[in-house]
């Protein structure tokens, strides 16, 4: 339900904004009709409870968003980023086909309802359930299955925004879908733990990096679904879940408003927080970690997994005080703690809300932690600090080596796939 | 690669430079200079002494001669892409522009070498997108680059030979050059030539650093520095390491050459458009009468931009109304602070350097000022929330959740109901900012400054005498949503900028006593009666803005003319854009347009520009010119030296004939010359586009700003004609000084043509530079 109501709100957004954007493209009418049947093809996958049916409707829906995204054949750019995502589609395809086979061999059943309320995982199903999250990594773009992604961008922005709020959380979909049986895994949950972490690390670093807008939004959406991912990983599928539909909101509305991106204006962030603003900060964080933390009806100093998110949110609102306090942080420190209180309050109440439509499924299963929780949370923790307190040198003589050696590799990782650049500007092509 | 091909310094190249010594500094300042000397000694040496580092630096300066300048997206200024071949017939410019610019393909080796140096460039001019920026860049494109390219396995391919050669890359980007062209082995006469088929093959970067090296106005003093040096020896270097036999380019170019000889269609569809616009219009022109000076009730100076005229017409009809058309920074050559927000931007042509800092702050009593400086600081904050949690690490996971459900509400209003959005945008930012009128001081303007600007500016306009109780005027800018492409719309003649500020200088200056009773010395009486008002006119919606509280009732009267302008305009345009409004809906429209975040084509532009014509506003306002005149005011009669006159033909003129060249350019090829569509456009380091994934930076007018569709052009690529109503003999005199006319003229950029006044006969100046009559 969730999943339909965002599918077709994007779709209307995009559809209208489209409407205007693309007046006098030869292909308009073209877009239209294959974004109607995308959309179709989508709501069915999303609501299909056979087998055969939603594997149709995932290679359909994942085929026509591939014509979508070349858009202009002539343009040989376009036409390579189309055949890189459809060798990922294809490979992703073949492991969706291969773990439903396995499924039926093991459980002779094609309804999905039925299926994943199966008393015990047979060594069958669990090898199916590894080939499903390879599924899912490849339609999520996780590392190190993201090439795709990045080499995107040759698409219309429409394509784009749709993309990014649309097909790419097929992955998380399919997690979610088959998450009673992912629950009786925790290794196979550790293991989309630590692969959700090291995208969510890399993507938030390659998105940090990048000199222009569209790269920048994909890495970003790399690295959000690498944090979806961590929080299917820790039982949270409710969390994942809310998570996919607001990014996807949030993510649509910047691909289209991406013209704006050379009047945007930076506030410089630049600036070290003094002893006393960062304590102050991290008490507002706790602050609203609480607040977050009432208002999506968890506890707040948890002994299990729902603990990663108690201090994502407790990092976040550290951050949102920082600004409030940057000046005079005692003074200020009032005004920041009902902020950053508010500020819990409407994260967790989006939170909540999600959570609300799927309570029925029971899929809010916190799972107890272990090293791997805590490796990835420290993680994240040093990533915010670092960013809080260590500074690029501008001149030579103060940098050391491994940041300019840094620099580059995250620089040409995070380049697209070669034949996806348009390096003679005469071989892009509008018609 | 084998390792024959690496370069390594050769005992006798160091000979000729000395290492310790920093020639770099000397180079940023005397390159012009030194590009001539070296050609004169160059001659008399042998091969291997002629490549002196300053010799490096006249091959570079030369070789950048053929890039036309790109300015950023922040001030997009239009220049013609074949500037670098104005010295050369139209005829012979347009096959050669091709040949360079225009080829389907590169040699393949070049592709790797392109997308090597896209990475680098993009990742060097960002101007604030990436939050972790390229390091060192403070040192210098070059000195910043060299330090971190030993780290790039896509270029070194973790050979070890190349890691080690690139270990040894000298300090000074001239030496690097020079070690490179000293061992590619191809004759010293053709080294230029290889340097600049560098450039051309990715000209949309090369046209930003010619911009930044050349044009750069206030960026001139860029934290990150570049010199056109440095940018070459990255090239070069990258070009070593992936492509050693680069000097391939050089037969591959002389084929091109051949090739684009051969075809010469494109200029006869561009005559035929000429022969059958420039006839009926100078025949027209010819035909209008003169009538007696007369003093209306009200007087409105424009800028000369195309989009003033259609306004002008309306206004015109609406009342007793003379209008004027003047460059619109209107001749106070000025840079402009903001008091609140500390930014400045130059607000005069790009030809021009600013001379004043003149400082704006909110309209008028200290509370109010610091209420808004505070407003601002609000405004501020808010806006570091939300970068703060979004440009870091781990905040951003809970920033969209926090921010999904107002994003997707606020998505769906501004694409369902761009209107509604627009206005609750408006009221929201009004709660926490509220606009403030604001003052110009002109305190850092001299008072003979002032009263030359003044008299300057009069003059040149012919606006010496019969002054209206009401004297307007009105600068011009655009309203655009989510155009990347917004400053290509603002006022050309201010740098790419609106052109309030300087209208209320110049009007602020002419109300002054002492510089009314310094003009009356100079002949020109101003009555006290009259009033100088400034405004600005809305190029997108057609709403003109009056500034300043006048409440008379001439201004009354005017406010409800210029509402009656503006809708009656509002429809004409709206037929241009293929829409229909009954007589009141079309404001409602133009201003929907002008809001709306999906909009591609908001306005028109100065698409369709095709002639300047220089003379009494009488002469045309008989006629309707649809919008595709630069109108200039000139009254010979005041003007027996022909000042004014030359004025008018370098500066304004130059700008029209570049504007011009940009819409013609960017529609005969928006691929080579012209942006591309903007529906995948991506905008690279706030400074440009690049198309997709990555590409050059695409230079020029987006496919939207000049067709109609895909495959429709909208604008009409034909050369700009300049019309003078003015006495042949005046003009002479002028195109003999200036050398920049004779070139114009001469090679067929633009088309003279002349109205004499005794006896209106029109003549056309041919491309020997004379006079023939036409019928």
């Amino acid at each position: 339900m969730t999943m339909m109501a965002l599918v077709v709100f994007i779709g209307v957004c995009v559809g209208s904004f489209a409407y205007r954007y693309l007046k006098g493209d030869t292909q308009y009418r073209q877009f239209f009709v294959r974004l109607a049947v995308l959309i179709g093809s989508v709501m069915i996958m999303v609501s299909a409870d056979h087998l055969f049916l939603l594997l149709m409707a995932w290679c359909l829906s994942n085929a026509l968003l591939v014509r979508l995204m070349i858009y202009k054949t002539s343009w040989k750019a376009a036409r390579s980023a189309g055949l890189l995502a459809t060798k990922n589609f294809v490979g992703g395809a073949i492991c969706v086909a291969s773990a439903f086979v396995l499924f039926y061999t093991a459980t002779g059943e094609t309804s999905i309802q039925t299926m994943i309320h199966q008393p015990a995982l047979s060594s069958t199903t669990l090898l199916a359930l590894g080939l499903l999250l390879i599924g899912a990594m490849t339609q999520s773009a996780i590392w190190p299955f993201h090439r795709w992604l990045i080499s995107s961008l040759n698409s219309p922005t429409p394509v784009s925004a749709i993309m990014h709020a649309g097909l790419i959380n097929g992955g998380g979909f399919l997690l979610a879908r088959f998450a009673p049986l992912y629950l009786q895994s925790p290794s196979l949950l550790n293991v989309v733990v630590v692969i959700g972490f090291c995208t969510a690390l890399l993507g938030t670093l390659w998105k940090l990096i990048q000199p222009d807008v569209k790269r920048m939004l994909a890495c970003s959406t790399m690295g959000q679904m690498g944090f979806m991912f961590v929080q299917c990983g820790l039982g949270l599928f409710p969390a994942a879940v809310a998570h996919l539909v607001w990014h996807g909101m949030f993510k649509a509305y910047l691909f289209l408003s991406s013209g704006s991106a050379a009047k945007e204006k930076r506030v410089d962030q630049n600036y070290l927080p003094s002893p006393i603003a960062f304590i102050c900060a991290l008490l507002c964080g706790l602050a609203g970690s609480f607040s977050f933390a009432v208002s999506s009806g968890k506890a707040w100093l948890a002994g299990d997994t729902t603990l990663v998110l108690i201090v994502v949110a407790s990092l976040t609102a550290s951050q949102f005080a920082l600004p409030l306090l940057q000046s005079k942080p005692l003074r200020s420190l009032p005004l920041a703690l009902i902020g950053t209180g508010l500020f819990g309050i409407v994260y967790g109440g989006s939170v909540q809300l999600i959570t609300w439509f799927m309570a029925p499924m029971a899929l809010m299963q916190p799972q107890p932690l272990n090293g791997f929780h805590l490796t990835g949370l420290l993680a994240l923790t040093l990533a915010w600090l670092s960013r809080l307190f260590i500074r690029t040198p501008e001149k030579a003589a103060s940098s050391p080596d491994w940041m300019l050696k840094g620099y580059v590799t995250a620089l040409n990782a995070s380049q697209p796939h070669p034949d996806t650049i348009t390096t003679h500007r005469n071989q892009y092509q509008y018609q | 690669m084998r390792a024959s091909h690496i370069l390594t310094p050769s005992p006798h190249t160091v000979t000729s430079i000395n290492i310790n010594k920093p020639i770099l500094p000397i180079m940023h300042t005397t390159v012009m200079d030194t590009a001539v000397l070296i050609e004169e000694d160059y001659q008399l040496l042998n091969p291997s002494e002629a490549l002196s580092t300053a010799h490096i630096a006249g091959l570079v300066a030369k070789s950048f001669k053929l890039i036309a300048p790109f300015w950023p997206l922040k001030n997009l200024i239009a220049v013609n892409p074949l500037q670098g071949f104005e010295d050369l017939p139209f005829e012979e410019a347009l096959p050669l522009g091709s040949a360079y610019f225009q080829q389907a393909s590169l040699p393949e080796p070049m592709e790797a070498i392109n997308r090597q140096t896209i990475k680098w460039l993009q990742a060097y001019f960002d101007d604030g997108q990436a939050t972790l920026p390229m390091p060192l860049r403070q040192e210098g494109l070059y000195a910043a680059w060299r330090q971190l390219v030993g780290h790039d396995t896509c270029l070194h391919e973790n050979d070890e030979q190349k890691q080690e050669w690139l270990t040894t890359l000298p300090e000074n980007p001239a030496e690097a050059i020079q070690l490179y062209l000293r061992h590619t082995g191809i004759a010293p006469s053709e080294h230029q030539q290889l340097l600049t088929l560098l450039l051309t093959t990715l000209p949309g970067w090369a046209a930003y650093i010619r911009y930044r090296t050349d044009w750069a106005g206030l960026d001139a003093n860029h934290r990150h520095p570049v010199t056109q040096i440095d940018y070459l020896a990255m090239r070069l270097i990258i070009t070593q390491l992936l492509w050693p036999d680069a000097k391939a380019l050089l037969s591959w170019h002389q084929g091109a050459v051949e090739q684009a000889r051969s075809k010469s269609d494109v200029l006869a569809n561009i005559q035929q458009a000429e022969d059958t616009y420039r006839m009926p219009l100078l025949q027209q022109l010819a035909a209008q009468p003169l009538t007696e000076s007369r003093t209306p009730d009200a007087q409105l100076v424009f800028c000369i931009d195309v989009r003033s005229e259609p306004f002008r017409r309306a206004l015109e009809a609406t009342g007793d109304y003379q209008t004027l058309g003047f460059a619109g920074f209107f001749g106070v050559p000025v840079q402009i602070t903001d008091t609140v927000t500390g930014e400045t931007h130059a607000s005069c042509p790009v030809l021009l350097a600013p001379k004043h800092t003149v400082h704006e702050s909110p309209c008028c009593s200290p509370a109010e000022a610091a209420q808004d400086r505070t407003a601002y600081g609000r405004q501020k904050k808010l806006k570091q929330l939300y970068q703060s949690l979004k440009y870091s690490f781990t905040t951003p996971f809970a920033l969209v959740e926090s921010m999904g459900l107002a994003s997707g509400i606020w998505m769906g209003l501004r694409s369902l109901t761009p209107g509604l959005a627009s206005r609750l945008k408006h009221s929201v930012g009004q709660s926490i900012r509220k606009p403030m009128p604001v003052v110009s001081s002109l305190d850092t303007l001299p008072l003979a400054d002032q009263c030359a600007y003044a008299e300057g500016a009069l003059r040149v306009m012919g606006l010496t005498h019969h002054f209206a109780p009401l004297v307007v005027f009105c600068g011009h800018g655009s309203t655009t949503q989510n155009n990347a492409y917004a400053t290509a719309l603002d006022c050309g003649a201010c740098g790419g900028r609106h052109g309030a500020p300087n209208a209320r200088i110049l009007a602020g200056i002419l109300n002054k006593a002492e510089v009314r009773t310094y003009l009356g010395q100079q002949g020109i009486a101003i009555p006290d009666t009259t009033r100088f008002i400034a405004a600005e006119h809305n190029t997108t919606t057609d709403e003109v803005t009056l500034y300043g509280d006048d409440a008379s009732e001439a201004s009354k009267k005017l406010t409800q003319d210029l509402a009656k302008a503006r809708q009656a305009n509002s429809l004409e345009r709206l037929k241009q854009m293929q829409k229909n409004a009954d007589h009141s809906g079309g404001a409602q429209q133009t201003w929907l347009r002008s809001q709306d975040w999906a909009q591609v084509r908001p306005e028109w532009g100065l698409a369709r520009n095709a002639a300047f014509i220089v003379g009494p506003r009488e002469l045309t306002s008989a006629l309707n010119l649809q919008g595709r005149s630069f109108l200039h005011s000139y009254d010979y009669t005041q003007d027996p030296a022909g000042s004014s006159l030359t004025t008018i033909l370098t500066a304004p003129m130059v700008v029209a004939e570049w504007i011009n060249t940009q819409y013609l350019f960017s529609t005969l090829d928006n691929v080579a010359f012209g942006g591309g569509s903007k529906i995948t456009q991506n905008i690279t380091g706030k400074i440009g586009i690049m198309q997709g994934n990555g590409s050059d930076l695409m230079t020029g007018l987006p496919l939207q700003s000049v067709y109609a569709s895909d495959e429709l052009a909208y604008h009409q690529p034909q050369r700009l004609l300049t019309v003078v109503y003015a006495p042949r003999p005046l003009l002479d005199a002028i195109i003999q000084a200036q050398p920049v006319l004779q070139k114009l003229f001469g090679n067929g950029w633009v088309q003279l043509a002349c109205i004499e006044p005794n006896g209106r006969q029109t003549y056309v100046l041919s491309r020997d530079l004379l006079w023939e009559k036409i019928a």
